[in-house]
């Protein structure tokens, strides 16, 4: 009985929603109205999640594992910023301060890190995928992008080679097209699965 | 015909034809495609189970991402359909996000399974519900080590995720474990392709939870994809015809 309810609430929510975009303006109260409980739901699911997280590193820290600096450091810097951000005003410049000098740089310098994983990654392609159309089809455009990116080929505007470097740089927007108009179906196809129940992964048996 | 209009056709057609796979039984006059990327992780996850090792499952860091609506369910679907091979042996599944939500949408969807039951050992000390970090980035500086520190026999990664994957994959590659991908961002999924042999990419993602547990109902789903695709194949060459012609 309850696994039907669930469904049954579902689908009418999930068509309402889909038919507030259809009738705008009879529907506009009910789906504000709606799509504020779901923002709600969501919040306190995430505070829930929050709690996941603090839970996992205060049990880590009092299990008397090894390497338990991590945890300590995370706990302190949560409760600190929990703390700083219910006590400071909205706008405060040493909590923006904080934001922009410790965890701007140390997300920089993970992205710094991927850079080069990146960089190694590529150079060991052919070795993961080995020499097939598709893997030397990548490693061929990706070097004919970063020739033509970079600027050092004397391209005069208007000529041939021009026209065919402006082609070789549609290339990869064409295909980036191709996979987000897959992505787009595959997405409309989860989402009307789960609207008419037909995919329950939170109820299923 | 405005681009709004044709939007609900779209939305119409495919809400219909996937109503009508549940009733009619047109598949068996058409090869339902396999995936066989899909039956090389089963393998992969059965060896690790074998050898006592951790799985681990990744559902992202979004629950609700704009630009690709549904992954976050997508991951969801995913770990439901992998909790029926998990429910055999002693724990060692670790689920791992960075959205609130998608971990309390997590642990619902294992005790749920528990409460079906089939298996004690999926309560939260079988399979592990994890919160790495609330953001993508944090999310990695918390996964990292555990990947180092525990290395799995398997890393599976659904759902919405960005180029920062590839650190998660060369961390596993390091420790011998095998990587699945199936989902993430655009950038991801060039990312991945340099690095990762198992990845499905574009539409073929959301098909893993079809094909991870092929029967009668997923095969007809997979079909209704499959439909959809060629629908949309045909409509860009006639949108290409007709641009050609001088008629767009």
């Amino acid at each position: 009985m309850r696994k039907v309810l669930a469904a049954v609430l579902l689908t009418l929510v999930g068509l309402l929603i889909l038919a507030g975009y259809a009738f705008q303006d009879f529907l506009a109260p009910v789906l504000g109205m709606v799509t504020g409980w779901g923002l709600v739901l969501l919040g306190a699911a995430f505070l829930i999640g929050i709690g996941y997280l603090l839970r996992m590193h205060i049990l880590k820290l009092f299990s008397g594992e090894k390497k338990t600096g991590m945890s300590a450091i995370i706990l302190v810097a949560f409760f600190f910023t929990l703390i700083a951000g219910l006590v400071l005003p909205t706008g405060s410049q040493f909590f923006s301060d904080l934001i922009l000098h410790i965890q701007v740089p140390v997300e920089t310098s993970l992205l710094a890190v991927l850079a080069v994983t990146l960089f190694f990654a590529s150079l060991r392609l052919i070795r993961t995928r080995g020499w097939t159309p598709l893997s030397l089809g990548f490693l061929v455009s990706a070097v004919i992008s970063l020739v033509l990116e970079s600027g050092v080929l004397p391209i005069m505007p208007r000529s041939p080679a021009d026209q065919a470097a402006s082609f070789f740089n549609r290339l990869p927007l064409a295909g980036a097209r191709g996979i987000l108009l897959g992505m787009a179906l595959g997405g409309l196809l989860v989402g009307l699965r789960v609207l008419l129940s037909i995919d329950r992964p939170y109820d299923e048996e | 015909m405005t681009w709004e209009l044709l939007g609900w056709v779209v939305i119409g057609g495919a809400a219909l034809l996937v109503l009508l796979s549940l009733f009619l039984r047109f598949d068996k006059c058409y090869p339902i495609r396999k995936l066989p990327l899909v039956d090389g992780l089963i393998e992969t996850q059965a060896a690790a189970m074998e050898r006592g090792e951790e799985r681990r499952v990744l559902l992202g860091d979004r629950f609700l991402p704009l630009a690709y609506p549904g992954l976050g369910w997508h991951g969801l679907s995913a770990l439901s359909s992998f909790l029926s091979q998990e429910s055999g042996v002693d724990g060692g599944l670790a689920v791992g996000t960075a959205d609130g939500s998608l971990a309390v949408f997590a642990r619902q969807i294992v005790q749920n399974r528990y409460r079906d039951g089939f298996s004690p050992l999926l309560h939260q000390e079988g399979a592990r519900t994890v919160l790495y970090g609330p953001t993508p980035l944090t999310f990695t500086a918390g996964l990292l080590p555990d990947l180092v520190h525990r290395p799995g026999g398997s890393l599976a990664l659904f759902g919405h995720y960005g180029p920062e994957a590839m650190l998660w994959v060369d961390a596993v590659g390091r420790k011998k474990g095998k990587v699945f991908a199936a989902g993430g961002s655009l950038a991801a999924q060039a990312v991945l392709f340099l690095s990762v042999k198992d990845i499905l990419i574009g539409e073929e993602a959301f098909a893993f939870p079809l094909a991870h547990q092929p029967d009668r109902r997923t095969a007809r789903q997979l079909l209704t994809e499959d439909i959809l695709r060629l629908a949309l194949i045909l409509g860009l060459l006639i949108g290409v015809g007709m641009k050609l012609g001088g008629l767009l």
